[in-house]
């Protein structure tokens, strides 16, 4: 198994400066933008989009060339770039920010060629302190030179790039949320219907949020065509991804892979294994909203519907490895804190829930726990994800909720004895 | 009007309109979907999650907010299915679990959404061990609001209210997930006109006012429905009285005037009815240990009255009595001028706001409910936002649903912002004049050009030549689909020139005071001496007066000088109707006993006559009211008691009769000041209202910034010099007026004094420390 580089190929080849304008353009960078200018033909580019079948790398896995095709028309609308990387295992955006921003700024453009929006926005995390910086000098290089603003390239193209930097917000990410941000209001999702981005999204205009890796993928799909890009991978999960491995493995970190080959290989080969020879109890396929998956489901293949068939999903492509010695009562506890932590508070469900599943998790944790705190466990997820089915119901606005679900129902179905353990043994008298 | 779609509720059909929320439509049919955050005059924001419903969808059954949901044809919902039940329940014991359990002492329990619903729909025992969230228990955010976090449930109802129906979003949410908490922005209180609503729709206890705060209980309060005097709005409202006390007034939803929203006065200007300083005696000669019987002040005043010598009788009257009482008064008049035909007797109304008006044309007169479907409201008139502020929600509301609103200054400068155009200093004159041709106004034919149009016409200050807006009104005429509405904003004001055969002005009042002749001054719930720019030479006439009589509830500045005081009766005391600005006449009812030997203006009347030997009189409210509904020009739907209680009249009977005002088109002269009502000021009702009296203590000026460099000033603390007066007053800047032009508030403490036409001087009064200390 070997590795896969299209999009991070020019940062492997240039670890010192592949965010420099100057390199970028030495390495082929801004050719396929040319190559669309003088086609002149935006209804090709989307072709070529929805030909190389690539689907959003966010964690929705949305086709992205349908999604293009769902914006609807009018005077104004807007490109948002969804740079609020914050599911935790998830690093594999700041990579293509801080060390390949023009990667970005290229897909941007062309996407906004493609779309006919005249303005994009690129929303990166707080936290994202020096990709941003970098981001921020990418896009006025690229103004220097042309690439931004009016007449781009002399052509009749215009576009401009706001870089936007959270404030610290987990539910930003969430596309809605994101644009309310941007916004200067509060961090919190909208109401789906009537918010729907590609029909009122940004300023109530028609909006495309896509994630950093979809657009900087655009490039590579332009110069090649959709159906190279499509040749990659498997059916259904077309191309390349970018996999965050961390956790009990060797060797962590960002590998960028043709989707379809195993867990267990994936880990094998480029975690180099589980630190001092343990065995891997149960790892995370996609991010810490995701349901995990236990040593013995290693063979499960890399893509999206295969990991959604199993009852989990790929999401955001960040591969969390926890080795036999994890108490996973204290790594559900982790996961529910971040959540409850992460809540907007709009809505009861998820504000009241989350935190209530902490609380409960913390005296199970500290040794207080009762037996009855099971069945508690259980109703109270359910209150917040009825018939804690996958992909999740929720009573919730946002899938905030139910994502602090996902790590205690993944421990009550295969780690149960584990709960158990921390509980008493004698059933108290108010049993 | 939208289309009407089936849609199928828990097995059976109803039909709904197809622009309706799932909510809505349940709701109209019947089937009640338990809620806390949505509420039918605001946006829905689906925050709280009690209302969810299952739908059926292409992909199965799904879990939805009715509030945030259309409806759409053949729409399959089940409000009571196994999965809606346990989210129910599921949503209510998650409100609960930080809910702290101080029931026995909240002033919520018992009428309280999350009590109720906790009953209907909420689990049975508590499974939370760990502990509740912790907040500071009550802290004050405004004079008149107080904020428990702990009991608050986060519905965003008052956000929302203050955001979008008031328009000043002074409370907020601040931190996020478990720690999320209303709360206002640091050193700026929750100072709002509308902050009471917020009180009104809190649907646990977490908002209370000082007025009602451990007053009572719900269950201990008897409850009536009746009609604001506030403004001439006539806003519905619930009057909540416990022991005989009214301790709470709560907006109704009346879908012609306030639409269940009331401003702070009208909500709270009410304890004075149980004020100790109340009059409840007559008394003579100003002097309080000198009371007497009714029925001495009654022979007393008829003798005085049937003098021969007798020559004028005057009467000011206010803005705070019903119909019936206008109307009993107007009979007095014509009875006494039957028998005695040299008598002259006129009816002064106490508005300084008072003229003419356009009421020549009842097709011209427009209704409330067309700012909802006009294409551009034209506004001038005082400040719409202090004298008529439920109809200030109404605009706001038209101009949020597309209206545009067209604006004359130089009053209503809070409105700018809200406003299409504001037509300033370049187009008015200091002295409310057009600076140019009224069609070449830039830009204003686009707005009124075969447009539907609705204009709020009134004089913007009390000295006012009215040409102008009679132009502005012509010229709307001739070149839009013009309705007007008159903007009288005090009071029963409409109902006063409803039944009075014919009102007169304060000025007139002074003009045709003859001192050398025999006068006897009746002041009807009128402080003419401390409320008009006339007060001084009223103060005047009254003291040549040879006999002065006042109705009213308190001593003040006119009853100082009354050879004999009647007490009277005031809102919630009396039955009777009331007219808005639309002349939709309203039910007022009674719902205290009257204190004390007080007596209603009616009876007053009554007596007299029948101590002068004039039949004629009127033995009840009853029977005045089926009498003066005999005027109505639509004879089959007049506001008699029997009809206006008709379920189907609650929201009161438009209905309309002759209308004369005399009064004399005064010379603007040349305005210095421009003199406004601020919603709260000195009048004795509220200076007797403890929660609210401190409200009114401010005194400020405005204006702009040019003028506050020219005139050298650097501190914001001045004194008001003019003649023998000074007056200290705080100095808001406000750009939006003209040059020279400085806008003073009439009812606040020591303006009424002022000469608006003449100049002044302002010293800073850190200078005149320096001096003193020299």
């Amino acid at each position: 198994m070997k590795e896969t580089l299209l999009l991070t190929k020019h940062m492997r080849a240039f670890p010192e400066n592949s965010h420099n304008i100057e390199v970028y353009e030495k390495n082929n960078g801004y050719s396929a933008l040319k190559k669309v200018l003088k086609e002149d033909n935006p209804e090709n580019v989307i072709n070529e989009i929805k030909d190389s079948n690539i689907r959003g790398r966010g964690g929705a896995g949305f086709p992205t060339g349908v999604k293009w095709g769902f914006l609807a028309e009018d005077e104004d609308r807007y490109l948002v770039i969804n740079g609020d990387e914050s599911e935790p295992g998830t690093f594999k955006d700041r990579i293509l920010l801080e060390r390949d921003p023009h990667q970005l700024i290229e897909g941007v453009i062309i996407t906004c060629f493609a779309s006919n929006i005249k303005k994009a926005f690129i929303y990166i995390r707080g936290e994202y302190a020096k990709p941003a910086r970098r981001v921020q000098e990418a896009v006025e290089q690229a103004y220097e030179k042309g690439y931004l603003g009016d007449n781009i390239l002399g052509t009749n193209l215009s576009l401009d790039i706001v870089v936007h930097l959270g404030a610290g917000a987990y539910i930003c990410g969430e596309e809605t949320a994101l644009l309310n941000s941007l916004e200067g209001k509060r961090g919190e999702p909208r109401l789906k219907p009537p918010y729907f981005p590609a029909v009122m999204g940004l300023y109530n205009k028609p909006t495309l949020v896509n994630n950093v890796e979809t657009i900087s993928s655009v490039p590579w799909i332009i110069n090649n065509s959709g159906k190279e890009y499509a040749k990659l991978g498997v059916e259904g999960s077309t191309g390349t991804r970018i996999f965050s491995l961390s956790g009990h493995v060797r060797t962590p970190g960002n590998f960028e892979i043709e989707m379809g080959k195993s867990f267990g290989e994936f880990v094998d080969t480029f975690g180099n294994g589980i630190k001092d020879d343990k065995k891997l109890k149960a790892y995370i396929p996609g991010g810490a909203s995701a349901p995990w998956f236990t040593g013995d489901q290693l063979d499960i293949k890399m893509t999206i519907d295969d990991v959604a068939n199993a009852g989990s999903m790929l999401g955001s492509g960040a591969v969390v490895v926890m080795d036999e010695d994890t108490n996973l009562v204290y790594a559900a506890k982790s996961i529910v804190s971040f959540f409850a932590h992460e809540s907007c508070g709009q809505c009861t469900p998820c504000r009241e829930g989350t935190t209530w599943l902490e609380m409960i998790l913390e005296r199970i944790a500290s040794g207080r726990g009762r037996l009855s705190d099971i069945s508690l466990l259980v109703d109270v997820c359910d209150n917040i994800s009825p018939g804690l089915s996958w992909p999740p119901k929720m009573t919730t606005i946002c899938p905030l909720g139910p994502s602090a679900v996902s790590p205690i129902t993944s421990l009550l179905d295969n780690f149960s004895d584990e709960l158990m353990k921390m509980l008493p043994t004698k059933i108290p008298i108010a049993q | 009007m939208s289309d009407q779609i089936k849609i199928n509720v828990n097995g059976s059909e109803i039909r709904t309109d197809s622009d309706q929320l799932i909510i809505e439509a349940c709701e109209d049919s019947g089937i009640h979907i338990p809620r806390f955050c949505w509420h039918k005059r605001m946006d829905p924001v689906g925050m709280c999650r009690m209302c969810l419903v299952e739908i059926e969808t292409p992909r199965g059954k799904a879990l939805v907010p009715s509030c945030t949901t259309k409806v759409s044809e053949d729409l399959v919902v089940d409000t009571e299915s196994e999965v809606v039940k346990k989210a129910q329940e599921g949503v209510l014991e998650f409100l609960l679990i930080n809910h702290p359990l101080d029931c026995p002492v909240c002033d919520k329990a018992g009428e309280c959404p999350l009590q109720d619903q906790t009953m209907a729909y909420g689990p049975g025992e508590s499974r939370f061990v760990e502990d509740k969230r912790h907040f500071e228990k009550p802290i004050p955010i405004s004079e008149i609001i107080l904020l428990d976090r702990e009991r608050c449930i986060l519905c965003a109802r008052c956000t929302r209210f203050s955001d979008e129906i008031s328009g000043d979003p002074l409370i907020e949410f601040i931190q996020r997930g478990n720690k999320t908490q209303v709360n206002t922005f640091p050193d700026e209180p929750f100072r709002s006109y509308f902050s009471g609503n917020t009180v009104q729709i809190c649907p646990v206890g977490a908002l209370t006012s000082t007025s009602y705060r451990f007053k009572a209980r719900p269950w201990d309060l008897k409850k009536v429905s009746s009609t604001s005097n506030c403004s001439s709005m006539g806003c519905s409202v619930e009057l909540n009285v416990s022991q005989n006390k009214m301790l709470r007034i709560l907006g109704e939803d009346n879908e012609f005037t306030n639409q269940g929203w009331l401003s702070d006065k009208g909500r709270y200007n009410f304890e004075y009815l149980h004020s100790e300083k109340r009059i409840l005696k007559p008394v003579l000669n100003n002097d309080s240990t000198n009371e007497i019987s009714i029925n001495e002040s009654m022979e007393l005043i008829s003798n005085e009255i049937s003098n021969d010598e007798n020559s004028n009788i005057s009467f000011i009257v206010g803005h705070n009595s019903t119909n019936e009482e206008y109307y009993a008064l107007n009979n007095f008049v014509e009875n006494l001028n039957k028998v005695n035909k040299d008598l002259n007797m006129d009816v002064y109304l106490s508005d300084d706001y008072l003229y003419e008006g356009f009421f020549h044309n009842s097709d011209l007169l427009g209704k409330v409910e067309d700012l909802d479907s006009v294409d551009t409201i034209i506004l001038w008139a005082q400040d719409i936002k202090d004298n008529l502020p439920t109809l200030y929600l109404r605009i706001r509301q038209a101009v949020k649903n597309g209206k545009k609103l067209v604006i004359f200054g130089h009053t209503n400068t809070a409105m700018k912002e809200l406003s299409d155009s504001y037509f300033g200093h370049e187009i008015i004159s200091k002295n409310l004049e057009f600076n140019v041709e009224i069609s070449e106004i830039p830009n204003f034919n686009e707005y009124i050009n075969d447009k539907n149009v609705l204009a709020i016409i009134g004089k913007s200050s009390p000295i006012q030549n009215t040409n102008p807006i009679s132009n502005l009104v012509n010229y709307l005429d001739q070149n839009s689909n013009l309705k007007l509405l008159n903007c009288f904003s005090k009071g029963n004001t409409f109902g006063a020139l409803q039944n009075i055969s014919l009102v007169k002005g304060l000025n007139e009042f002074i003009n045709e005071f003859d001192s050398s002749e025999k006068n006897i001054v009746f002041t009807i719930g009128s402080n003419p001496v401390n409320s008009s720019i006339y007060s001084n030479q009223i103060k005047d006439k009254l003291i040549n007066a040879n006999f002065v009589v006042s109705l009213d509830l308190f001593k003040n500045e006119t009853t100082e000088l009354a050879d004999i005081i009647l007490p009277t009766t005031s809102f919630g005391e009396k039955e009777g109707t009331f007219t808005n600005l639309e002349m939709r006449t309203l039910k007022q009812n009674k719902i205290l006993p009257t204190p004390g030997s007080v007596l209603n203006e009616w009876e007053y009347w009554s007596m007299m006559l029948n101590k002068i030997d004039i039949e004629n009189s009127y033995e009840s409210e009853l029977e005045l009211n089926l009498n003066l509904c005999e005027d109505y020009l639509d004879k089959d739907n007049v506001p008699s008691f029997d009809n206006l209680n008709k379920p189907s009249n609650l929201d009161g009977v438009l209905n309309s009769k002759s209308i004369n005002i005399e009064i004399e088109n005064v010379e603007s002269g040349t305005l210095e000041i421009l003199f406004v009502n601020r919603l709260y000021g000195d009048s004795s009702t509220q200076i007797n209202s403890p929660s609210i009296s401190m409200l009114g203590a401010e005194r400020f000026i405005e204006m702009n910034s040019d003028t506050f460099i020219k005139r050298n000033l650097s501190d914001y603390t001045v004194n008001l010099v003019q003649g023998d007066i000074t007056l200290q007053v705080k100095i808001k800047i406000n750009n939006d007026l003209p040059n020279e032009l400085i806008i003073a508030p009439l009812n606040r403490r020591g303006f009424r004094d002022i000469d608006t036409t003449k100049p002044y001087e302002l010293i800073e009064v850190k200078n005149l420390k320096e001096l003193s200390v020299n």
